[in-house]
C-alpha cells in the first residue's frame, strides 16, 4: 500500500477535491455493488414468483427494485464522474502548488550556494519527477472508498450466512497479501534495472548526441547504435519482467472474483434470492480490490520521483524580498583603492586574468575570489540583497531569456513603461532596429536572444542594466562584435547617459574606444586575491 | 516490420472464459432454485470460467507487451543512427534527442502493447456476446445492440472534443517545460536584477494555467468514459428488468422468447461483459494520445542532409543559416590547403553550426557552399566521444591503423602524454561511459589529440582552448597555428589570443 507521503502539506482547496472525490468514490463503488446485487434478487425473486402463480406475481413488489436498478444505474455513473475529476483536480493542483513552490525556492536561493542544477536538470525534476507524484493523490480517496466498498460487501454476503461472509474474508485477505505485497516486491528488482538501464540510456545518448558531429565525421554511427541497443535490451528485459508481473495480478484478480462468487455459491444457507444477491456482492467486491493493487503496483515510480526532489525541497521557503530600491551609493573598493561614488573605472588586464571573475563577483553572481568591498565592507559578507542595491550588470554572456524584447527589459525592476524602455534602447543604439521589427518591444527574441546577432544580444543587455537604475553599471566587453561607427555612436551616447545620472561605472574591455569612458585605470593583477 | 497480432485474439477470447462462469454461475443457481443437484458442477465450471480468463488476460498482456517490443527494436534500430547523424540547429537539442529515442519509442511501444490489441477485441468481443447472448434470449441481445448507438453518438461527440483538448495540452506542456528550462538557466541574472519574485510567479501562473488546462481535457476524457458507463450500466439495469418482468410474466409486450431462469441469470451476467471491452479501449485511449503524439513527433525528425559535392577547398558565398527564431550569416570566405580561420561570436550565435555546415554535416538556406568530402575532413569537438574501450582505441576513431608513434606524438603535441605516463595501463586503460577520470580540459585535448592522429586535410575545431589553464592553452594554440602551415584549420572560438593569429577571423 502506499507508504510515499506528498513532500509538502497539501493546501485546503487540494484538501476539499480529496473528501469530494472519496464521496463520489464511496458512493460509484458501493452503487455499483448495489446494483449488481439488486439485480441479482431481483432475477430470482421474480422468477420465484413467476412459478408459484398468479397470487405470488401480484404479491411481488417490482416497482421499487426496478426503479432502484435504473436508478443506481445513474447514481454509479454520476458519482464515478465526479470521483474521478475531483480527484484529477485535487492532484493537479497539488501538483501545479508544487511546482510553484518549489520554482520560488529555487529563485530565492542564495545564487552563490544555490544548488548547481542546469536547466534542463531541474526542469526534468520540477515537470517529469513531479508528475510521477500525480498517482499518489489521484489515488487517495480511492482507497479508503474502496475499503468502505468492501465492508458493504461483506455485509451484503452475510445476508446468505456467516460462513460465506469468512470465506469472502479469506479471499480478500489473500488477494490483498498477493496482489499488494507480492507484486511490489517481486517488481523491486526489475524496476531498479528499469530505472538504471533507462538512466543509463539517456546519458549515453545525451553524450553521443553531443558528440555527433564527430560521429557522423568519423563515420561511426553503427557502432555507437551498437553501445545503445545493449542498454535498450537490457530496458527490455527488465520491462518484460515487470509486464508478467503486472499480467499475472490483473488475472489473478478475475480468478479470485470466480473463488469467491463459487464459495458464497456453495456456502450459501439462505434462499435462492439471497444466494443470488450474495453471490454478485462478492464479485462486486473483489473488483473493489483493483483499486488498491494499483496503487501499489505504482509505489515504486512514485518513491523515486519525490528521491529526486529532495534537492529541492531541501532549499529553505523564501523570506520576503527585501527592498532594492537604490539607498545611498556606496563607495567600491577593489584591493586598496577606493572609489567614490559616480567614479568611472578601466579594468584592465590580459584575457584570463580574472577581469570577468571581479565584475561577476561584484554583480553577486560568484564568489569572490579578489579582494573586493563595498562601503569599506567585505564582500563575501555582504549579504546578495546589498549588492543588488548597487550594481546593475551587462555580462560578457548577454543572458536573455526566452520571451519578447520587453519581457528581457522588465526584467531589470518592477514598473518599466515603454516611453522608459525606449529611452534605454536609444540610449544602447538598438532602438532602430527594435523598431524595424514587426512587432518591435514585443517581438519573441526565442532562446537566448534567437533573431538578434551577437553585438545586438549584447546591447539589448545592456539596455537592461540602464534600466535598473542602480547606484553602479557593470559593463563585461560592452562593444565586443560591434562596427566602429556603432561602437562610437554607443560610446557618446552611454557617456552623455552616465553624465546625465551621475551613475558609477566599471568596465572591461580590450578595446580603446569604451575605455575612454573611464577617468581612472585599474590593472586587475593590482587586486590581491581574498 | 509487420508485428504480429496474437494479442488482440487473446483479449477476445476473455469472452469464453467469461461465459463458461456465467453458464456455471446460471445453473448452480437454478440447482439451488429448484433444489436439484448440479451446484457442484456450476462452481466447478465458474472456477474454469475464472482459470480461462486468468490465462486469457495474462496471455493477452504479455503478447501485447512483446508486440511492443517488436515495434520498439524495430524502431531504435533506425532512429538512433538517425539521431545522431544529425547536426546543427535542425538537429533536436540533447535533451530532446534523449526524449525522442527513449520516451517517445517507449509511448509508441505503449500504444502497440496496451491499445491496439484491446482496440482489435473491442469490435470482435461485443458482437462475440451479442451471438452468445442471442443463444438465451434474442430480446437480451437486442437491447445490448440497441445500447450501443447511443453509445457511439455519444462517444462521437465527446471524443472529438477530448481530441481537441488533448493536442492543446500537450503544447502547453511543452511549454511549460521550455519555460522552465530557461528561466532555471537564467536564474543568476534574475537574481542580480532581484527578478525572482515575479519570475517565480510567472513559473507558478504558468503551472497553474496547464493545470486548468488539464482539467479541462480531463472532464472532456472523463465525460467520454462516463458516457460510456452510463450506457454500460443501463444495458445491464435494462436486461435485469426485462428478464425479471419476463420470468412474472408481465412484460407489456408479447415476448417472442419464453425465458427460463438459468438463460435469464446467463444473460444477466454476460450483459457487463458487452461493454467490458470498450471500457478497457477507455482505459487505454492515454496510451493511444501519448503514442499517436509520439509517432508524430518522430515523423518530425529531420532527415540527414545529402552532403555538398566534393571540392578541394572550402568556400563560403553568402552562406546563411536560418531556422525560425534563428539566422546566421550571410558570411563569406574562402579557404585554400593551408591557414587558420577563426569564427568568433557569443555563445548561441551559432558558431558550432556554422562548423558543421563546413563539415558538410548542415545545409545552408542560403548562398553556396563547397567543401571538403567527409573522409577529408577532422574534428574537435566541444565534448569528444568516449566510447566505453580502451584511451587506444578512442584515440584512433578516426584512424584505427594509426602507428603508435603517430598516437604518442599527437599525445605528447596537445600535452596528455604526462596524463597516459600518470595511468598503469598506458594508452590501455579502460575508458567508461563518462570518461571519470578525465577533466573537461582532458577530454576536449584527446578530441583535439583524435583529429591530429585522423591526419585529414581540413581540421574543424569548437572552443579548442576552453576549460583550459593560461599554460595549456598557449600550448594548444602555438599547435593549431603550426597545423595550419600544413593544412586547413578552422576554429570556432572565444580566445582573442587564438583569433589574433587568425589569418581570417569571422565575427557573427
Amino acid at each position: 500500500m502506499i507508504s510515499v507521503r506528498f513532500p509538502l502539506p497539501l493546501p485546503r482547496r487540494v484538501k476539499s477535491r480529496i473528501a469530494l472525490g472519496f464521496a463520489a468514490a464511496l458512493a460509484a463503488g458501493i452503487g455499483g455493488l448495489v446494483l449488481l446485487a439488486l439485480s441479482g434478487w431481483f432475477l430470482t425473486a421474480a422468477a420465484l414468483a413467476g412459478a408459484s402463480g398468479a397470487a405470488a406475481i401480484a404479491a411481488f413488489n417490482y416497482l421499487i427494485p426496478a426503479a432502484a436498478i435504473r436508478g443506481l444505474a445513474i447514481v454509479r455513473t454520476a458519482a464515478r464522474y465526479g470521483e474521478r475529476l475531483w480527484s484529477h483536480e485535487a492532484a493537479l493542483h497539488a501538483l501545479a502548488g508544487l511546482r510553484s513552490t518549489l520554482f520560488a525556492r529555487l529563485a530565492h536561493a542564495d545564487g552563490r550556494s544555490a544548488p548547481d542544477l542546469s536547466g534542463g536538470d531541474a526542469s526534468a525534476r520540477l515537470i517529469g519527477d513531479i508528475a510521477a507524484l500525480e498517482d499518489l493523490v489521484v489515488r487517495r480517496p480511492g482507497i479508503p472508498a474502496a475499503i468502505g466498498t468492501m465492508l458493504v460487501g461483506i455485509g451484503a454476503v452475510a445476508l446468505a450466512g456467516w460462513l460465506a461472509a469468512l470465506l469472502l474474508l479469506a479471499v480478500l485477505a489473500l488477494l490483498l497479501a498477493a496482489l499488494a505485497i507480492l507484486p511490489t516486491r517481486l517488481s523491486a528488482a526489475p524496476a531498479a534495472e528499469a530505472a538504471a538501464a533507462t538512466a543509463a540510456l539517456r546519458r549515453m545518448l545525451v553524450d553521443y548526441a553531443a558528440a555527433r558531429s564527430e560521429i557522423i565525421t568519423y563515420g561511426l554511427a553503427d557502432r555507437v547504435t551498437g553501445l545503445l541497443a545493449e542498454q535498450a535490451d537490457r530496458l527490455d528485459s527488465a520491462q518484460r519482467q515487470l509486464a508478467r508481473i503486472e499480467a499475472a495480478s490483473s488475472g489473478l484478480l478475475i480468478l479470485g472474483s470466480a473463488l469467491a462468487a463459487a464459495l458464497t455459491l456453495m456456502a450459501s444457507t439462505a434462499s435462492a434470492p439471497l444466494t443470488a444477491l450474495a453471490m454478485l456482492a462478492a464479485t462486486a467486491c473483489i473488483e473493489a480490490v483493483a483499486a488498491i493493487a494499483r496503487s501499489s503496483a505504482r509505489e515504486a515510480a512514485v518513491a523515486e520521483g519525490t528521491e529526486r526532489l529532495r534537492v529541492l525541497l531541501a532549499l529553505p521557503a523564501p523570506q520576503d524580498a527585501p527592498s532594492v530600491a537604490a539607498t545611498a551609493s556606496w563607495p567600491l573598493g577593489l584591493g586598496q583603492a577606493t572609489f567614490a561614488a559616480g567614479s568611472r573605472i578601466a579594468l584592465t588586464g590580459p584575457s584570463g586574468s580574472g577581469k570577468t571573475r571581479v565584475i561577476e563577483a561584484l554583480a553577486g553572481l560568484r564568489a569572490p575570489a579578489h579582494l573586493l568591498s563595498l562601503d569599506g565592507k567585505a564582500l563575501a559578507m555582504l549579504p546578495e540583497a546589498e549588492l543588488r542595491r548597487q550594481i546593475a550588470l551587462a555580462p560578457q554572456e548577454p543572458m536573455l531569456i526566452a520571451g519578447t524584447v520587453a519581457d528581457n527589459l522588465r526584467l531589470a525592476r518592477p514598473g518599466i513603461d515603454a516611453a522608459a524602455m525606449e529611452q534605454a534602447l536609444r540610449t544602447a543604439q538598438l532602438w532602430d532596429r527594435i523598431t524595424r521589427m514587426p512587432q518591435g518591444l514585443d517581438t519573441m527574441l526565442g532562446e537566448d536572444g534567437g533573431i538578434l546577432s551577437g553585438g545586438e544580444r549584447k546591447r539589448l543587455s545592456l539596455a537592461r542594466a540602464l534600466l535598473a537604475e542602480r547606484p553602479w553599471l557593470l559593463l563585461d566587453e560592452p562593444t565586443e562584435g560591434l562596427d566602429a561607427a556603432t561602437e562610437a555612436s554607443l560610446v557618446a551616447a552611454l557617456g552623455a547617459w552616465l553624465d546625465a545620472t551621475g551613475t558609477g561605472l566599471l568596465i572591461a574591455s580590450h578595446r580603446a574606444a569604451p575605455l575612454a569612458l573611464a577617468a581612472v585605470v585599474v590593472p586587475v593583477e593590482a587586486i590581491p586575491a581574498a | 516490420m509487420r508485428i504480429p497480432k496474437a494479442a488482440g485474439l487473446a483479449w477476445t477470447s476473455d469472452i469464453i472464459g467469461a461465459g463458461i462462469f456465467a453458464w456455471g454461475a446460471a445453473s448452480a443457481l437454478e440447482a439451488r432454485l429448484e433444489g436439484t443437484s448440479g451446484m457442484a458442477t456450476g462452481a466447478a465450471l465458474m472456477l474454469l470460467g475464472g482459470l480461462l480468463r486468468l490465462a486469457s488476460l495474462y496471455g493477452a498482456q504479455v503478447l501485447g507487451f512483446d508486440e511492443g517490443r517488436l515495434l520498439a527494436r524495430s524502431r531504435r534500430a533506425t532512429l538512433f543512427p538517425h539521431l545522431l547523424s544529425l547536426a546543427g540547429p535542425a538537429a533536436p537539442a540533447l535533451g530532446a534527442t534523449a526524449t525522442l529515442a527513449i520516451d517517445h519509442v517507449a509511448a509508441e511501444q505503449a500504444k502497440v502493447a496496451r491499445f491496439d490489441p484491446v482496440r482489435k477485441s473491442a469490435t470482435m468481443a461485443p458482437i462475440l456476446v451479442v451471438l452468445v447472448v442471442a443463444l438465451q434470449s434474442r430480446v437480451a441481445a437486442l437491447i445490448l445492440f440497441l445500447t450501443l448507438i447511443p453509445f457511439v453518438i455519444g462517444m462521437i461527440l465527446a471524443g472529438g472534443a477530448a481530441r481537441q483538448a488533448a493536442d492543446r495540452q500537450m503544447a502547453a506542456i511543452t511549454a511549460l517545460s521550455a519555460l522552465y528550462v530557461d528561466r532555471i538557466r537564467h536564474l543568476p541574472i534574475i537574481r542580480h536584477f532581484a527578478a525572482e519574485d515575479r519570475i517565480a510567479r510567472q513559473a507558478g501562473g504558468a503551472a497553474e494555467d496547464v493545470a486548468e488546462r488539464t482539467i479541462a481535457v480531463l472532464r472532456a476524457a472523463f465525460l467520454s468514459s462516463a458516457v460510456l458507463e452510463f450506457f454500460a450500466a443501463l444495458s445491464v439495469a435494462l436486461v435485469a428488468v426485462y428478464c425479471g418482468f419476463s420470468l412474472l410474466g408481465l412484460l407489456p409486450f408479447n415476448p417472442p422468447e419464453q425465458l427460463d431462469y438459468r438463460a435469464a441469470f446467463f444473460v444477466l451476467v454476460m450483459a457487463p461483459e458487452f461493454y467490458l471491452p470498450m471500457r478497457r479501449l477507455a482505459a487505454a485511449y492515454h496510451e493511444k494520445q501519448l503514442g499517436e503524439a509520439a509517432e508524430k513527433a518522430l515523423a518530425q525528425v529531420p532527415e540527414p542532409v545529402s552532403r555538398p559535392a566534393a571540392s578541394d577547398h572550402v568556400s563560403l558565398q553568402s552562406v546563411a543559416i536560418v531556422w525560425p527564431g534563428h539566422r546566421i550569416g550571410p558570411i563569406s570566405f574562402e579557404l585554400g590547403a593551408r591557414g587558420l580561420v577563426c569564427i568568433t561570436g557569443p555563445t548561441g550565435s551559432g558558431k558550432t553550426s556554422l562548423l558543421a555546415a563546413i563539415a558538410g554535416q548542415v545545409a545552408p538556406s542560403e548562398g553556396a557552399l563547397e567543401t571538403l568530402p567527409a573522409e577529408a575532413i577532422a574534428w574537435a569537438g566541444q565534448v569528444p566521444l568516449l566510447l566505453p574501450t580502451t584511451l587506444d582505441d578512442n584515440l584512433r576513431l578516426g584512424r584505427p591503423d594509426a602507428g603508435e608513434d603517430e598516437v604518442a606524438a599527437a599525445m605528447r603535441a596537445v600535452g596528455l602524454d604526462a596524463l597516459v605516463a600518470r595511468r598503469d595501463n598506458g594508452l590501455a586503460t579502460a575508458i567508461d561511459h563518462h570518461g571519470a577520470w578525465l577533466s573537461g580540459g582532458e577530454r576536449r585535448r584527446l578530441g583535439l589529440a583524435r583529429a591530429l592522429i585522423a591526419d585529414r586535410p581540413l581540421l574543424l575545431a569548437d572552443e579548442p582552448t576552453a576549460d583550459l589553464d593560461a599554460a595549456s592553452a598557449d600550448q594548444i594554440i602555438a599547435l593549431l597555428k603550426a597545423e595550419a602551415q600544413r593544412r586547413a584549420v578552422i576554429v570556432a572560438t572565444h580566445d582573442e589570443r587564438l583569433a589574433a593569429l587568425a589569418d581570417q577571423v569571422i565575427a557573427l
